[in-house]
């Protein structure tokens, strides 16, 4: 059992005082815990940080995204991922080392308006983020009903282990692909997806809330309490 | 500006408007009002109508004047025609764009724009109407919006002006202080770091009057930033529990 | 107003043309339907009229400033009344700051000849002295959020901070214009209602969202008058319409015009 102390902050707000280690979006000034954003800071132990509640999706390497092929030039095409950055994925990535725009036509593959679940494969500060859809279920997702949240509250979405995608998957017979950067495609059965949709934007709405796994449970019509499914996928996995 | 040509206190230290000296004018701010924009907030400050929004980090345009470092600051200071007393031209004026200027040098301390290289981030102030303290204000919205579209911030900005009327110092100068007055001090300052990020001053004070008006601007922008905290904390968590809270947990929630 | 950098998932696109094709809209509207019209007006109380319109999530502020001023040579007894419209860069996230592009000059031209060309204001009535001095209006638009028809929205703006407006009462006094303090509403002559229709797949649609726009093949603005006639048209968009679809769109715009311009009068306390 650990104790968590929770206290809603806005920029340059002391957090806490004393002796602690400053985590993610906090700034240590002499002896106080100064929170850089608007959120929900943490303190568990020694470790104070803050989980912001709004903000841009700034891409990490092996995140998965949702991304909207924006372009098409010679050598790949170019994707709007919700962020500062567009994203690139080579034609080699998809053709193989023996593409060549000569020989290949990159709009067989996707064209302008696909939308693609893809990895990040390389992004620092020197280039724009560049993707791949090597991987299993990666690629053009061919339907679903497209869904915006704030990138920040992806965790929350996806939930330890992905235990409340899962529920929500589960318990609305649905097929959920969720993006790092906050978009989110949903298929299945009009009444499923209507009910996945109401569940995620819930989540959104009251992120830095407790009970949200029995409000959601609520919502879905789930025995409340019922023990979340473990998910067998890693922590941060994009899809269900 | 020196001349003053009629009284703007009465016997009883009251302004124009019904105020004593140490008074802020009825403040109000709401942040999240333009649906589209990363962050944006509403000031209604006297007569002030002004809305700030912000965009960013995003891609920078043109590419070429992108920074490697960090992120290239933008802010556009605009009076709508309708703003002022006699119907100003659309077209940016002079003084727009040296007021643009300034509230970009007033924001920029409180921002780490080395946390996002080659990228924009894009300030907007529109003065929908206008009423002594424009600036002022707009900076006090544009760090409500910043801070609404999440962008990593040493601390807010607060903004408040103070002036000289009738040989006296006073908070907050209203549209005809601002034009009739012997001073007009805009000030903007990180209320916890205590670093003044604007200070441009009009009129003659003597040194210790200076001081006196700077002691009241971080008065009276304390008093303001108050307004500001609210107004997050009011967008981000209305509804939704007590301000700290401690539980002990198998830590099962999600991080 | 679609922009070249705003992309429509394809996914989004089949979408609302399978709605659509069953007559409905991806908000659930019907085809023929506007979105929530909400109209505040004496927003700006420093402007002498002024009306805050959203329209969905589409907003607008128009604000109007009557001052004396000096007519046009050709017009010499004619007061001045000049709309603009300006599409503010915080209104989407694609939007850069500049001078206006063509879209936005289109937008500022069609609102303005919508009011003026309907004859919404009795212009004639409002000289001071001929060839010398006429009041002149000045009616500004911002718009602050786009989510599509912003030149329906703008419309509807122009013309409730029109009818609110409270103008000066000029008069001469040894030929110099003195402002008597007294405060008048604008002579109006009628009330132009615009309505803007889109095609999109050879289906009409009313009031379309930004997402409707962007996969739009064209779009007709008509404005219509009190008496049901057409007083003002602008069709846009490399798309087209049959003959027939701009009738059938001249009849909306005649049925919802009534509506709306009932909606307009109640806000403005003339209903």
């Amino acid at each position: 059992m650990v104790e968590i102390t929770r206290k809603q902050v806005i920029p340059g707000d002391v957090i806490v005082t004393g002796d602690y280690r400053p985590g993610m979006f906090v700034q240590r000034r002499g002896n106080d815990m100064v929170a850089l954003r608007i959120g929900l800071a943490e303190i568990i132990r020694n470790d104070v940080k803050v989980i912001p509640l709004s903000g841009a999706y700034i891409p990490r390497t092996e995140d998965m995204v949702v991304g909207k092929v924006v372009n098409v030039t010679g050598y790949g095409w170019e994707a709007d991922i919700n962020s500062c950055f567009v994203g690139y994925l080579p034609g080699q990535f998809v053709f193989g080392r023996d593409f060549s725009p000569s020989t290949h036509d990159l709009t067989t593959r996707f064209t302008v308006g696909d939308l693609l679940l893809a990895k990040i494969e390389a992004f620092d500060r020197t280039r724009d983020p560049q993707l791949s859809i090597r991987g299993p279920g990666l690629g053009k997702i061919p339907q679903g009903e497209i869904v915006k949240i704030t990138p920040m509250k992806v965790p929350r979405l996806i939930g330890r282990k992905g235990y409340m995608i899962n529920m929500i998957a589960e318990l609305t017979s649905c097929e959920i692909k969720v993006g790092q950067n906050g978009v989110i495609v949903v298929d299945g059965t009009p009444e499923g997806v209507q009910k996945a949709v109401r569940a995620i934007q819930l989540i959104e709405q009251e992120a830095h809330m407790a009970d949200l796994t029995t409000k959601v449970q609520q919502l879905l019509g789930a025995p409340i309490g019922a023990p979340p499914t473990e998910a067998a996928g890693p922590e941060n996995s994009g899809e269900q | 500006m020196t001349e003053e040509k009629r009284k703007l206190m009465d016997e009883n230290g009251i302004r124009t408007d019904g105020r004593r000296w140490d008074e802020l004018r009825p403040l109000k701010m709401e942040v999240g009002v333009v649906r589209n924009a990363d962050g944006s907030a509403l000031i209604e400050w006297g007569k002030n109508k002004i809305i700030a929004a912000v965009y960013g980090p995003k891609e920078m345009h043109p590419k070429h004047l992108e920074l490697a470092d960090r992120a290239f600051l933008k802010c556009r200071y605009h009076m709508a025609p309708f703003s002022v007393d006699e119907r100003k031209n659309p077209a940016p004026s002079r003084r727009e764009i040296e007021i643009s200027k300034v509230i970009r040098e007033a924001l920029q301390p409180a921002l780490f724009l080395e946390d996002y290289p080659r990228t924009a981030i894009q300030v907007y102030v529109e003065v929908l109407q206008s009423d002594g303290g424009s600036r002022v204000a707009g900076i006090t919205a544009s760090a409500l919006a910043l801070a609404d579209a999440g962008i990593n911030m040493r601390d807010l900005v607060v903004g408040c002006a103070v002036g000289k009327v009738d040989g006296k110092i006073v908070l907050d100068l209203n549209d005809t202080e601002d034009k009739e007055g012997s001073g007009d001090l805009p000030y903007a300052f990180m209320p916890n770091l205590n670093q003044v990020t604007l200070l441009q001053m009009d009129g003659l004070f003597t040194l210790d009057e200076f001081k006196q008006a700077l002691d009241l601007a971080k008065v009276g922008g304390m008093k303001v930033y108050k307004l500001q905290r609210e107004a997050l904390l009011k967008r981000y968590f209305s509804g939704g529990g007590p301000e700290t809270s401690t539980s002990t947990t198998e830590m099962m929630e999600e991080a | 107003m679609p922009s070249k950098s705003f992309v429509v998932e394809t996914i989004k696109r089949n979408q609302i043309i399978e709605a659509l094709s069953k007559g409905k809209r991806l908000d659930g509207r019907g085809l023929g339907e506007l979105r929530k019209l909400e109209i505040k007006t004496h927003v700006i109380e420093k402007a002498n009229g002024s009306a805050m319109v959203s329209l969905g999530n589409t907003q607008v502020l128009a604000g109007v400033k009557i001052d004396k001023g000096i007519p046009f040579p050709d017009t010499p007894n004619k007061g001045l009344l000049i709309v603009g419209a300006e599409v503010l860069p915080m209104a989407a996230a694609y939007l850069e700051a500049g001078p206006p592009d063509e879209s936005a000059i289109e937008l500022a031209r069609v609102v303005d000849r919508g009011v003026r060309e309907s004859e919404m204001i009795d212009v004639a009535s409002l000289c001071i002295k001929e060839g010398k001095w006429v009041y002149s209006v000045f009616c500004d638009v911002n718009i602050l959020n786009v989510d599509g028809n912003l030149f329906d929205a703008t419309s509807y703006a122009v013309v409730s901070a029109l009818l609110t407006a409270k103008m000066p009462k000029f008069v001469l006094e040894n030929d110099v214009v003195k402002d008597t303090g007294e405060r008048v509403p604008l002579p109006v002559h009628k009330i132009p209602i615009s309505v803007t229709i889109a095609n999109i797949n050879n289906t009409l649609v009313l009031d379309p969202t930004e997402e409707e726009e962007a996969v739009m093949d064209a779009r007709i603005t008509l404005d219509t008058d009190d008496g049901g006639n057409l007083c003002a048209g602008q069709k846009g968009e490399p798309g087209s319409f049959t003959p027939e679809q701009i009738i059938t769109a001249a009849e909306w715009s005649i049925a919802r015009g009534r509506e709306i311009r009932q909606k307009i009068k109640e806000a403005a306390g003339h209903g």
